[in-house]
C-alpha cells in the first residue's frame, strides 16, 4: 500500500549546505526586490554622500583624477553598507522580529544560511552599485585608464569574498549582542569610509593607512580596484599582485573565522539566554 | 497669570521628565565613556575625510581642476568655512532628522508609541523633551568636531573677524530651524510606516547634499540650485562661515550682502516653522485616521 504522502529523500552534508545556500540566497534576492523603498535607498543613498564629496574635490579644485577616486570609493560603499546591516546586522534584525530561533532550529549548517546571505546580498547589491557607475560615468563623466575585465573581475572577486566573509563573522558577533549591534553597526561606516580611504587615496593617511590595510579588507580592496582601473594616478598602496594575495588571504581568514566564531557565539548566547532575547 | 504659569510650569516639567527618559533610552545601553565614543565616532571620522581630501587635494601634483573648479590649491579659508559648516551639521543629523527617529523606534521597535499618546505628558511634549537629548549630543558632537579641527588639523580661523551678534542670531535661527523641521519630519514619520526608514536616512543623505555643506551650491544643477536656496540651512552654513570663520562661500553666494543673508535665514526660518507646526498636526491626524500610531510594520 502506497503512503499517501511520498517520502522525500533526507539530504546532508554538502548537499544540504548547497541546498541550503541557495534556499537563503533566494529568500534574500526575493526579499530585497519586495520592498521598493529599500532598493530605493540602496541603490540611491550610498551615491548622495559620494556626489557631496566629488562636488568638494570640484571646489577645491583638485585634479580630475581625483573625482574617479571618490566614485569608486562611492561605489564601493554601496558593498560595505550591504555587508554592515544586511549581513553583519541581519541576525539582529531577526531576534527583533522574533524568527532567529528558526535559524537554529533549522537543521542545516549555520554557515550555510550566512553564505546564502551573503550570495543574495552580493547579487542584489551589483545591480544597485551599478547606479554608481552610471553617476560616475554619465553625470560627473569620470575617465577610467585602459585595463583587463579579467583583472578587474577576478580582484573585485577576491574584494567581495573577503568582505563578506568578513560580514559572516559580523553576523557571529552581533548575534550576542542587542543595540550595541545597531551602535556597532552605524559606527561602522563613515569610520571605516576614512581609514578605507574610500574617498581619497589611502597613501595620504601614512602609516595609518598601512595598518587599516593590514586590519581591513576594504582598505586593500579599494585600492587594487583603482589600481585596475585608474593606473598610476590612483597612487597605490602596494604593487596589486601583492595585494590580490593578500585579498585572498582575508578571505580565507575570514571563512575560518566565521565558522569558529558562529559555534561559539551561538553556544554563549543560548547559555546566557540572549538569543531570542528582544529590546535587549 | 496663575494658570498661564501654572501650565507653563507643567510643560516643563513635562519636557525635563522627557528629556531624562530620553537619555534613559539613548544612553542607558553603555557605559558614559563608551557611549561617547560611539557618539563622537560619524562626526569625528567624517570631519577627517574632509580633511584628508583637502590634505590630498593640497599635495597633488598640479594637473587640469575639473570644471567648476576654484583652480589648484582653494584657499585654505574656503576649507575652514566647509570643515565649520560640516561641524554644525551635526545638529541637522541629530536633532532634525533624530526626532523622525524617535518616532520610528518608539513604533517600530520597542512598540510604545501608543503609550506615549497615552500617557499625561503626551506626544508633541515627549518629542521636544526628546530633542533637548539631541540637541545636547549635537553639541558635543559640534565642539569635538570642531576642537579637533583647531587642534589636530590646523583648521583654524581669526577671531579678530568673528562677528558676535550676527553669528549669535544666525545660531539661533539656525538651531530654530531644525527644531521645526525635525517635528515636520517626526509628523510625516508618524504616517509613514516602515518607509520612514528610508526617509529619514535620505533626509540626512539628501541635506548634506541638497545644503551645500561642504560645496558651493553653484555646483549643483539650475534647478537643484534653486531648492537649495530654499533651504534655511543653506542660508544658515553660509551665515556661519561669513560671521565665524570670516570668509564666505565663493561663487553665487557672494552676490549676498551678510543683511541679505541674515534676512534670508530669518524668512526660510519663519516659513519653515509655520509649514511644520501646520504639517505636523496634519501628519498627527491623518497617523490617527489611518490608525498608523501602533501599527508596526518592519520588526
Amino acid at each position: 500500500m502506497q503512503p499517501a504522502i511520498a517520502r522525500r529523500p533526507r539530504h546532508t552534508g554538502a548537499r544540504l549546505f548547497v541546498q541550503a545556500t541557495l534556499a537563503r540566497t533566494y529568500v534574500r534576492i526575493v526579499g530585497s526586490l519586495r520592498e521598493p523603498t529599500w532598493m530605493l535607498s540602496d541603490a540611491i543613498f550610498p551615491n548622495l554622500g559620494m556626489c557631496a564629496f566629488v562636488l568638494l574635490y570640484r571646489a577645491l579644485g583638485a585634479p580630475r583624477a581625483y573625482e574617479a577616486l571618490a566614485v569608486i570609493g562611492g561605489v564601493l560603499t554601496t558593498y560595505w553598507i550591504n555587508v554592515v546591516w544586511g549581513m553583519g546586522a541581519q541576525l539582529y534584525w531577526e531576534k527583533q522580529q522574533g524568527q532567529l530561533q528558526l535559524y537554529f532550529a533549522a537543521p542545516c549548517s549555520r554557515l550555510a544560511i550566512l553564505s546564502g546571505m551573503a550570495l543574495g546580498g552580493l547579487a542584489a547589491t551589483m545591480l544597485r552599485s551599478l547606479v554608481g557607475v552610471a553617476i560616475g560615468l554619465w553625470v560627473f563623466h569620470i575617465q577610467v585608464a585602459p585595463f583587463s575585465p579579467w583583472v578587474l573581475a577576478g580582484v573585485f572577486a577576491l574584494t567581495m569574498v573577503a568582505l563578506y566573509a568578513l560580514g559572516m563573522t559580523l553576523a557571529s558577533l552581533f548575534l550576542l549582542y542587542g543595540r550595541e549591534a545597531w551602535h556597532t553597526a552605524n559606527a561602522m561606516q563613515e569610520p571605516v569610509y576614512f581609514l578605507s580611504g574610500l574617498y581619497f587615496p589611502i597613501r595620504t593617511l601614512g602609516a595609518v593607512g598601512s595598518v587599516a590595510a593590514g586590519v581591513l579588507p576594504l582598505t586593500l580592496g579599494t585600492d587594487a580596484l583603482r589600481q585596475v582601473l585608474l593606473g598610476p594616478t590612483a597612487q597605490g598602496l602596494l604593487p596589486l599582485g601583492q595585494e590580490a594575495i593578500a585579498l585572498a588571504g582575508f578571505g580565507a581568514l575570514f571563512l575560518w573565522l566565521a565558522g569558529r566564531a558562529m559555534a561559539y557565539l551561538e553556544a554563549l548566547s543560548k547559555r546566557e539566554g540572549r538569543l531570542t532575547q528582544r529590546w535587549q | 497669570m496663575a494658570v498661564t504659569l501654572g501650565t507653563l510650569r507643567g510643560s516643563l516639567a513635562r519636557a525635563r521628565t522627557a528629556a531624562w527618559l530620553g537619555w534613559q533610552v539613548e544612553g542607558n545601553w553603555a557605559d558614559p565613556v563608551l557611549f561617547a565614543i560611539y557618539v563622537l565616532a560619524r562626526p569625528l571620522a567624517t570631519a577627517l575625510i574632509l580633511a584628508a581630501m583637502y590634505g590630498a587635494v593640497r599635495g597633488a601634483p598640479a594637473g587640469a581642476p575639473a570644471a567648476g573648479g576654484s583652480g589648484s590649491g582653494a584657499p585654505a579659508a574656503v576649507f575652514v568655512g566647509f570643515y565649520v559648516a560640516n561641524a554644525f551639521h551635526a545638529y541637522v543629523n541629530t536633532v532634525l532628522v533624530g526626532l523622525g527617529w524617535t518616532v520610528f523606534e518608539e513604533r517600530e521597535e520597542y512598540e510604545t508609541l501608543k503609550y506615549v499618546y497615552a500617557s499625561p505628558v503626551g506626544m508633541f511634549t515627549y518629542l521636544a523633551g526628546r530633542s533637548l537629548v539631541k540637541f545636547a549630543l549635537a553639541t558635543i558632537s559640534m565642539l569635538a568636531t570642531l576642537l579637533v579641527g583647531w587642534f589636530l588639523l590646523g583648521v583654524r580661523w581669526d577671531w579678530a573677524y568673528v562677528q558676535w551678534l550676527p553669528l549669535t542670531v544666525a545660531i539661533v535661527a539656525g538651531l530654530a530651524s531644525t527644531l521645526f523641521l525635525g517635528f515636520l519630519l517626526a509628523g510625516w514619520s508618524l504616517v509613514l510606516t516602515r518607509a520612514a526608514m528610508v526617509v529619514l536616512e535620505g533626509a540626512t543623505l539628501a541635506s548634506y547634499l541638497l545644503c551645500g555643506v561642504i560645496f558651493p551650491i553653484d555646483l549643483l544643477p539650475f534647478p537643484v540650485r534653486w531648492v537649495a536656496l530654499g533651504l534655511p540651512f543653506t542660508w544658515w552654513y553660509e551665515a556661519l562661515r561669513r560671521f565665524l570663520a570670516g570668509h564666505g562661500t565663493p561663487g553665487l553666494m557672494q552676490g549676498f550682502t551678510d543683511a541679505q543673508v541674515l534676512l534670508w535665514l530669518g524668512v526660510t526660518t519663519v516659513s519653515f516653522a509655520l509649514l511644520a507646526r501646520w504639517g505636523y498636526f496634519a501628519f498627527d491626524r491623518e497617523a490617527r485616521r489611518l490608525g498608523r500610531l501602533d501599527q508596526t510594520t518592519l520588526f
